[in-house]
Formats: structure tokens, C-alpha cells, sequence
């Protein structure tokens, strides 16, 4: 395409250096925080951040949300994204609308809605009490309940456009086939929508998990302080205990974590081909 | 010759600005009402002092952050912050002495606002209540205990210890428990009933949603947050606890070594005049530390006002909080948070 390798270079060399300036530079001297101690080099941050009761179950429970959150994101895209691609042309486009549709609503909003869904006084709490479930309300907010579903609304969007993209490179006569040979819904799927849509799914999952897992306002409405996860601590580290190392430790540990779970997402895609 | 002359014109068109920008005051201040700041202090005082008040706001966190990181060359000649921060600061070396005699309003403060630190390093002015506000048709509160009894739970928030009230709650709450020292025993009777307890917010804005949201029917918050429930629909109630109630100052230090401490005085001064501390009052935004200001009925239910109100507070040593808070930290991060 470039007359040469010079060409190309000095055409990407304004992003490289706008991005490395804007980005690494700052991100990097942030995280370097985390490997000091006194002025000196050391992991101390880390081994300081572990031993603390409190953190290890910040980072477990921030972990296990974010599984738990790609995980059930999954299995329900694959359910969209499946019925999205079988529409007809004008209502897979208007389907599609439906599911990027809250894509443009800002987080604080959608994450607003769900308190008028959970709160004392919301639908789920006048439905049970209507119902005569329960004869007063249930705690539903500042629960991890709360904070999973919050997260899940956010980034189930993700997870089905990524699928729909994968799943409509699937040959359309290829599930009929399998089908009419006799195979059963469950082969048919674990045999050939899953093979054929790994790169779907581990961006999919890479998005969501991490999305999950940098999360701020939802868990931070939802959860308040009682349910902390990994970013609502790294706020309250900055903005509260002014304890920059601690912060940059998190900071450090959630960026691990993206990056673990889209090498391991990629690694069961490339072991499964 | 002519250019000379136009080279001096030039010189002194740029020498009068330049003059102006020296006479610059430079203040820190908490972010809420800063349309009401303007209006009754910034810009009555820029007119008075033919000088340009530069003022830059923020968290206390990051307020604090930006004085010590600036300490060999201060940007920042005055602070208002909390008597916690200003004894943190002194402590560092990091605000310098109050001279009171430049002060011509300084004997019309209420006694424990003329050296709310010790040594003259801060002067109080404003004060806050803290006590528990509630839905008055729902529950009656007449004790800091019922904040942590049968009745409320379920509802009831606590401020989180990480907050201002937070260690003020932890303080009445152990009046009730016979505990006034020790903080120990009340987080672990507070992680006791921490299922009951719906949040700990973090700001009192959190806590007016949280009120009028239904989810919560009753919570310690300052008084300066009572507007915000007087005008909900809801039926709330401040209550009088047979505790009294706690309280709290916010001071203004001088940053040492700032080479402005002459305009920052006079900001000083004129921050504490009646003029000004009544201006702010009526506008609702802080309590005076002026004893002379007076205030209608109305203005006087919405602050902490009045000498009556002023020497009962409950007022938690900023020392006593600077000394224990990181002990009270973890503690409450490792059994009420957990």
C-alpha cells in the first residue's frame, strides 16, 4: 500500500506519539507509584494490599462479578445474537436498534432505572408486597444482586453485537444441515455456533469482563460502600485516604486482570480450533 | 527619539496590568455554593481590595494534596478546610500562625472559634450540628441508640467513618454505650448491627436521595443538609437527642511562607465581618462563627445558630481525630465492611 515502510511509519508516527503521550506516559508514571515505597523500589504495595482482610475479598468479589457477569452475558447473547441473525432484514435492523439502544443512555441513567425497579418503593418491592410475598418490602439495593444486574444491563449490549458480527459469518445452510443429519440442539451448538464464533465471544467476553470490572458508577450507586469492588476502592484510596500507592497498586491489579482474561480468552478459543 | 517614546508607551501599557496581576489573592475552598460565595464575599472583596482573588476548590483530599505538594513555593495563600486538616497541616509546617491583632473582627467570635487548634494556627468560621434526621410519621428518635435498635432496622443509614460525620456519630453513639473514649467497642457493636444498616454514605447530598428515596427513615447529617429535607414533601423531623448533638467547625489557616499575608488578612478580616458572616447565613450556606450576626427565625431553624445551640455541641478534639483515625479506619474496614 506505502511506497515504503518510511511512508507508513511517518503516516502512524502523530497517533503513536499523541497516544504514548496522552496515555502511557501518564498511566505509566501513575503505576510506578505502585512499586514504590519510601523512595525506593519494591513490591511492598502489593504484599501490604494483599494482607489486608478487606482487599482480599474486594478483589474476590470484584473478580467473581466480572466472571459472573461475562458468563451469564454469554449465554444470554448467544440466545439474542441466534434470533437477531435468523430476522427478517428490516426487523434485525430494528431488533438491533433495540439492543444498541441503551448504548447511547448515559451509565448513570441506566443505572438510576434500577432504582426505581429495586428500591423500597419500586416495581419488584410493590409486586412482592402487592402479592402478599412478603408483608414489607425486601432489601434489594446495596446488594451484590443489585450490583451484578446494574453491571450485567450495562454490557450485555457488547456481548450480543459481537456475537451477531461472529454468528452472521456462519454459512447459512450449515445449522439446517446439521439439523436434518440429526444432530440435537446442544451438539449443534457446542459442535458449530461455538467453534464459529470464538473470536465473538473473546472480544465479547474480554469487553464485558473488563467493562465489569473498571465499572465505577454502577456499583458505586448500587453497591455504595457496603458492597466495594476493586474500582470503588481505588476512588475511595485517591479521593478519600490519599493513599496513591494503594491506588496504583488497584490500578495495576485491574489492568492484570483485563489483560489475563483476554490471553486466557483467547487461549481456550485457540486450544478448542 | 520616537521609537524610544513608543518603546516607554509600550513598556508602561504593559507595566499597569502587570502591576494588577501582583495584587493576587489566592484561596482554597470546598466547591458547594460558590454562586453564593461570589455574590457575599469574592466579589464585595475584590472591589474593597482592588485585588483578584483567584479561587480554586476541590475535595479536601486533593485540596490538602495540593498545599504539601507546593510547600517550597506556595500557590495557595488561604484555606478554608476542616480543624482536622488545619491540625494535620500545622503539624507538617505547612500553615503559618494567625497574627489575631490584624484581625478587627476577631473578638466578635464565639470563644471556641478564636483557637478551635491551639497556638493560634486557625480561626473558626463556620460551625455544624450533626443529629439525626427522620421520618417523623414513621418513628420517633429521642436517643443516639435508636439509631442501632430494633425499631430502625433495616432502615437507617450511617455516615461512612471515612466521612466527616462519620467519627461524630461514632462519638455520640458511644455516649450511649458508656464508651466516650474508646471508639473500639462501638464499630464492633456498629459491625454487630451492620446488616441492618442499608449504606454508609459518603456525602450528605447521598443521604437526602436516600431519605427521599424511601430507602431510608432516619440517619445522622449535618444541619447544613436540613434545607434539603425541609423542602421534600416527606414529613422529616430533626431530632433532639437526649445526647445532645454533636458538631463540628470549619477553620481558615495561612499557608506559611506564602509572601501574600497581608491581602490574605484582609480576606481574613473581612470573611469574619458581621456584614459577611450574615449575608452568608441568610443565604443559608454557612453557620456564623460571628456572634454578633443575627438572623430571622427561619434562617436560625436552617443553621447551627446561636449561642444556646453553640456551647452545647458535642465537638470531637481535631487532635483526637487526626491521632485515631487510622486505627478507626481499619478497624471499620475489617469488621463493619468487610
Amino acid at each position: 500500500m506505502f511506497r515504503n515502510t518510511r511512508e507508513g511509519l511517518a503516516l502512524a508516527l502523530p497517533a503513536a506519539i499523541f497516544a504514548m503521550l496522552l496515555f502511557l506516559v501518564p498511566v505509566g508514571i501513575l503505576l510506578s507509584e505502585a512499586f514504590r515505597t519510601d523512595g525506593s523500589w519494591t513490591l511492598q504495595g502489593y504484599i501490604d494490599f494483599f494482607a489486608s482482610p478487606l482487599n482480599r475479598t474486594v478483589f474476590l468479589r470484584s473478580l467473581k462479578l466480572g466472571v459472573l457477569v461475562a458468563a451469564t452475558a454469554a449465554v444470554i447473547g448467544y440466545a439474542a445474537a441466534f434470533c437477531i441473525v435468523n430476522l427478517s432484514p428490516g426487523s434485525k435492523g430494528r431488533v438491533f436498534g433495540l439492543v444498541v439502544l441503551p448504548l447511547m443512555i448515559s451509565p448513570v441513567a441506566r443505572t438510576y432505572a434500577w432504582i426505581v425497579i429495586l428500591g423500597r418503593t419500586g416495581i419488584v418491592n410493590m409486586a412482592i408486597t402487592g402479592l402478599g410475598l412478603s408483608d414489607r418490602p425486601i432489601r434489594l439495593l446495596f446488594t451484590e444482586t443489585a450490583v451484578f444486574l446494574g453491571l450485567l444491563q450495562l454490557f450485555l449490549p457488547l456481548m450480543i453485537i459481537s456475537l451477531v458480527s461472529a454468528m452472521e459469518n456462519i454459512p447459512r445452510d450449515v445449522i439446517p444441515a446439521a439439523r436434518v443429519l440429526g444432530a440435537s440442539w446442544p451438539s449443534v451448538f457446542l459442535k458449530i455456533i461455538l467453534p464459529l464464533t470464538r473470536e465473538g465471544l473473546v472480544i465479547g467476553g474480554t469487553l464485558v469482563f473488563t467493562g465489569a470490572l473498571t465499572a465505577y458508577i454502577t456499583p458505586a450507586i448500587l453497591g455504595g460502600s457496603k458492597v466495594l469492588m476493586l474500582e470503588t476502592l481505588l476512588y475511595q484510596k485517591v479521593n478519600v485516604s490519599n493513599d496513591f500507592v494503594s491506588a496504583g497498586v488497584i490500578a495495576m491489579i485491574l489492568i492484570l486482570m483485563s489483560f489475563s482474561a483476554n490471553l486466557l480468552l483467547k487461549r481456550i478459543a485457540t486450544v478448542r480450533r | 527619539m520616537k521609537s524610544s517614546l513608543s518603546l516607554l508607551a509600550l513598556g508602561c501599557a504593559m507595566a499597569g496590568p502587570a502591576l494588577a496581576q501582583d495584587k493576587t489573592l489566592t484561596i482554597s475552598v470546598y466547591s458547594f455554593a460558590q454562586d453564593e460565595y461570589k455574590e457575599a464575599l469574592y466579589d464585595p472583596f475584590e472591589e474593597i481590595c482592588g485585588c483578584e482573588l483567584v479561587v480554586e476548590t476541590g475535595n479536601s483530599v486533593e485540596r490538602m494534596a495540593k498545599i504539601e505538594a507546593n510547600a517550597a513555593n506556595p500557590v495557595i495563600d488561604l484555606a478554608a478546610i476542616s480543624t482536622q486538616d488545619a491540625l494535620s497541616l500545622t503539624r507538617k509546617g505547612l500553615v503559618a500562625p494567625i497574627d489575631t491583632s490584624k484581625l478587627s473582627n476577631f473578638d466578635k467570635l464565639y470563644d471556641t472559634a478564636k483557637d478551635p487548634i491551639g497556638d493560634h494556627m486557625a480561626v473558626g468560621y463556620t460551625y455544624y450540628a450533626t443529629s439525626i434526621v427522620y421520618r417523623s410519621d414513621l418513628v420517633s428518635v429521642e436517643s443516639w441508640g435508636d439509631l442501632l435498635g430494633e425499631e430502625l432496622a433495616g432502615e437507617v443509614s450511617l455516615p461512612n467513618l471515612t466521612s466527616t460525620q462519620g467519627p461524630l456519630t461514632l462519638m455520640m453513639l458511644g455516649k450511649t454505650m458508656g464508651e466516650e473514649s474508646d471508639f473500639a467497642p462501638v464499630i464492633s457493636q456498629i459491625a454487630e448491627k451492620a446488616d441492618d444498616i442499608v449504606t454508609f454514605y459518603a456525602r450528605s447530598s447521598e443521604l437526602v436521595q436516600l431519605m427521599n428515596q424511601q430507602e431510608v427513615i432516619a440517619a445522622p447529617v449535618g444541619r447544613f443538609a436540613w434545607s434539603s429535607f425541609r423542602n421534600s414533601s416527606l414529613p422529616f423531623a430533626w431530632a433532639e437527642p437526649e445526647e445532645g448533638q454533636a458538631g463540628g467547625m470549619n477553620v481558615l489557616v495561612m499557608t506559611e511562607g506564602s509572601g501574600n499575608e497581608e491581602l490574605a488578612y484582609q480576606f481574613m478580616d473581612y470573611w469574619l465581618s458581621t456584614e459577611v458572616q450574615g449575608k452568608i447565613a441568610d443565604m443559608l450556606v454557612d453557620s456564623p462563627a460571628n456572634k454578633e450576626v443575627t438572623v430571622s427565625d427561619e434562617v436560625a431553624d436552617n443553621l447551627t445558630y446561636g449561642a444556646d445551640v453553640i456551647n452545647t455541641l458535642n465537638i470531637l478534639p481535631a487532635a483526637e481525630i487526626l491521632d485515631k483515625r487510622e486505627g478507626w479506619v481499619e478497624q471499620w474496614n475489617n469488621e463493619v465492611i468487610r
